[in-house]
């Protein structure tokens, strides 16, 4: 009796879940009120309170006007966004904007689920910065709008600094300046004066783009499609070389695993490195890292000995339209992008972040306010960008095979690291890369 | 009608369906997919672009020959240098445990909940746990090791030294589960023949020699392959998080591909990572399965027969 009672109670509970294993039906409520305004979507990759702020700004926009009506979703990594992104296209439910890292920017042009953003219509670009705006500039059209846009400086430990005989302010020039002040640091006892990054190739990027090498042949990718790696050439070899002084001399300082941004910020505010090269979007998280432990001054980025300051190649991420929109969903598009990166917007982006301002007229209001005489950390990066040469060279990379090439990169870097001699190890680098050119070109 | 004394089912389709609903699971999750990697591995295929293109056997040649062939090779020997290691030290490290919890002891009990403990976390947790404390300029290891004997070995920056600790991260994740199944398995073993044994004057060790080890050997064997599953297979989160496929070892062998990428890692950083050919990462499943059945055979071929099944 009891067993019959247990299995009837089963029975009954496996039916009851069954009525509700009905899946969603929000698909099923296509049918749109002539009322309803119009849905856009915004996928991101930011969580912290990056993401609270775009949070923010999506709400107010919401309340300003009711034609329509904004979604944010962080994705997670620009990885994940970016696949999250294609697989939904490829189901017809594409997000509307999306963000994509700027290394990617060949690959979203290539994958064909993107329209250029100034194919809108009437898209007023002039206010955003020039040498911003050249890196998402595809044929002559800009492909999409710079969100989040930082480059590399050099975070200096200035206690260390003092110690070997320096002034504080002073900052190294050159990459003799970086060896020599660190020999001198140790000569007077400080042993932890290191130097230390995350090994990760957009650094080896940036100091080539200094030197106004090129990544890729055919104008860096610019001219026409990539087809050969040149990884910087002579001034690669530089770089190579300056990775490879300072591991010779006990120098560098790593965690053992390449691009670990986390973990080399750890090294520098443990006061276990005097030198430290990031993205200027961690400001905060450096400054926080430091207080109370020992004083932070911020440098332009070191460049090779005998070259020209070029400038930096920007980094960050832009945000993407998607194709398939009617006219009012790419104008709805349009008016959230211009509203979220609008000049007071920027301003307190760039406050909050330590990104860009990414408009003329931000960059104006700040100076107006007394910003860039008071804090002067933030302001190096910006001294860095706005004197940044518009060339092919810092106008950065375009291909499809960059993160592989970064990949190869860092694996040279590994190897000269630890013994290996600099031709070979970046020759292997070039080879592998030229296998990936050829394989993604066929493709095509 | 046929009176069969065995059958236990009176119609003849009914044993069909009740395979049914198990066959559709395999079909679907298991055999449908491995069929459709296979094919895939004979084309170009590009998850961003979206595109799929017949190259016959390219994908395979590229595998051997070529400019990534040398990183592949490597790839397979580091992979079966790590499963070696993790299963051997894994199942002793847990025999061994495990023998020492079914002493009579205090606390045996708490011995052997402590010990299965580690088996509860993610590989993730396991592999971030192992890099702050090996971390080379701030980690417990080296703060302690500087302390005591001076020096600082770079755990995670010398090649063999992340080799190794991408090995001990794995086996302590497994352990856990060793352990729950040999502690297990001690229940099932009457005490009958060790007690004879004492009896007898055995020693310790020639107790576990010559008793306790046969009588595990169901238990070893069904542990050896999940183990070596396990190392192949699990292994994938525990080198992502501790090393991203790790330092790059000297040449002229070693330097192809970073010491800690094992296949599975491999067929991630192809399929997922920059310009992607799926059909390459494809190619490279289908070899890592051939390695397993291989492996299979072997194991169920000649090991299989030495298995002790009486109590």
């Amino acid at each position: 009796m009891m067993k019959k009672f247990v299995i009837a109670l089963l029975m009954l509970s496996l039916s009851v879940t069954a009525v509700f294993a009905q899946g969603s039906n929000e698909s099923g409520s296509s049918v749109i009120q002539e009322n309803a305004p119009i849905e856009i979507s915004f996928w991101h990759i930011f969580g912290d309170a990056r993401g609270q702020w775009i949070e923010d700004r999506v709400e107010e926009f919401n309340s300003m006007q009711d034609e329509y009506h904004v979604t944010q979703e962080n994705k997670g990594s620009y990885r994940d966004t970016l696949q999250a992104s294609l697989l939904a296209y490829r189901q017809g439910s594409a997000p509307t904007l999306v963000h994509v890292a700027e290394a990617g920017s060949q690959a979203a042009y290539d994958s064909g689920i993107f329209m250029p953003i100034s194919d809108i219509g009437s898209f007023d670009t002039s206010d955003y910065i020039e040498p911003v705006l050249n890196y998402y500039t595809i044929n002559n059209k800009v492909n999409s709008i710079p969100f989040n846009s930082s480059s590399p400086v050099l975070y200096i430990n200035t206690d260390m600094l003092v110690k070997a005989g320096y002034d504080k302010n002073w900052t190294p020039k050159t990459f003799s300046d970086v060896i020599t002040s660190l020999e001198k640091a140790q000569a007077a006892g400080v042993t932890d004066a290191k130097y230390t990054d995350a090994i990760h190739a957009w650094f080896f990027e940036e100091l080539v783009a200094e030197q106004g090498g090129y990544i890729y042949n055919n104008g860096n990718g610019r001219d026409a499609r990539a087809t050969e790696a040149l990884l910087g050439g002579e001034a690669g070899l530089n770089v190579a070389k300056f990775y490879k002084d300072l591991s010779d001399n006990n120098l560098l300082a790593w965690t053992g695993k390449v691009e670990d941004w986390g973990g080399s910020d750890n090294i520098f505010t443990n006061e276990k490195a005097m030198y430290h090269i990031t993205s200027t979007g961690d400001i905060n998280v450096i400054s926080a890292g430091a207080e109370g432990k020992f004083n932070l001054n911020v440098g332009m980025l070191p460049i090779a000995d005998n070259s020209k300051r070029n400038g930096t190649v920007i980094g960050g991420g832009s945000i993407w339209l998607t194709k398939g929109h009617s006219q009012e969903e790419m104008e709805g598009a349009r008016d959230f992008i211009l509203y979220m990166t609008n000049t007071e917007n920027m301003v307190s982006w760039h406050k909050l972040s330590g990104y860009y301002p990414v408009r003329k007229s931000s960059v104006e209001l700040l100076d107006n306010e007394g910003w860039f005489d008071t804090n002067s950390l933030q302001t190096v990066a910006f001294k860095q960008l706005l004197d940044t040469v518009p060339n092919k060279a810092t106008a950065g990379a375009l291909g499809g095979t960059v993160y592989d090439h970064r990949t190869y990169i860092e694996e040279a870097l590994v190897k000269i690291i630890n013994g290996q001699s600099v031709d070979v190890a970046m020759d292997e680098a070039i080879k592998l890369t030229n296998a990936k050119i050829k394989e993604y070109n066929s493709n095509f | 009608m046929n009176q069969n004394k065995n059958a236990i089912f009176k119609s003849k389709t009914i044993p069909y369906l009740y395979l049914l609903p198990t066959s559709l699971v395999l079909i679907i999750f298991i055999y449908y997919p491995t069929i459709k990697t296979f094919i895939l591995a004979f084309y170009r295929s590009n998850f961003i672009l979206g595109t799929r293109k017949y190259i016959g056997i390219e994908n395979f040649k590229n595998l051997f020959t070529g400019a990534l062939a040398p990183g592949f090779i490597q790839t397979c020997i580091q992979t079966l240098v790590f499963a070696f290691f993790v299963v051997v030290l894994g199942l002793g490290i847990s025999m061994f445990l495990a023998v020492l919890t079914n002493e009579k002891i205090k606390g045996a009990k708490y011995y052997r909940l402590l010990l299965i403990w580690p088996f509860a976390l993610s590989p993730a947790v396991a592999g971030t746990v192992f890099s702050f404390m090996f971390n080379p300029e701030v980690g417990v290891i080296n703060i302690f090791l500087n302390a005591v004997f001076n020096i600082k070995p770079g755990w995670l920056t010398n090649p063999y030294l992340a080799f190794s600790v991408a090995v001990m991260a794995a086996v302590w994740k497994n352990l856990g589960y060793n352990i729950v199944f040999y502690i297990a398995a001690f229940q099932n073993i009457s005490k009958d023949p060790l007690e004879a044994a004492e009896m007898d004057g055995a020693s310790k060790f020639s107790k576990f020699i010559h008793i306790l080890f046969p009588l595990l050997s169901p238990t070893s064997f069904f542990l050896l392959f999940t183990n070596i599953t396990y190392s192949l297979f699990d292994s994938f989160a525990i080198i992502d998080v501790l090393t991203k496929g790790g330092p790059m070892g000297q040449p002229p062998f070693m330097d192809n591909v970073g010491l800690t990428t094992t296949l599975m890692y491999k067929i991630f950083l192809d399929g997922f990572g920059g310009s992607s050919n799926m059909g390459f990462a494809a190619a490279e499943t289908f070899v890592l399965m051939i390695i397993v059945m291989i492996i299979a055979m072997f194991q169920f071929g000649i090991l299989g027969r030495r298995v002790n099944y009486d109590v």
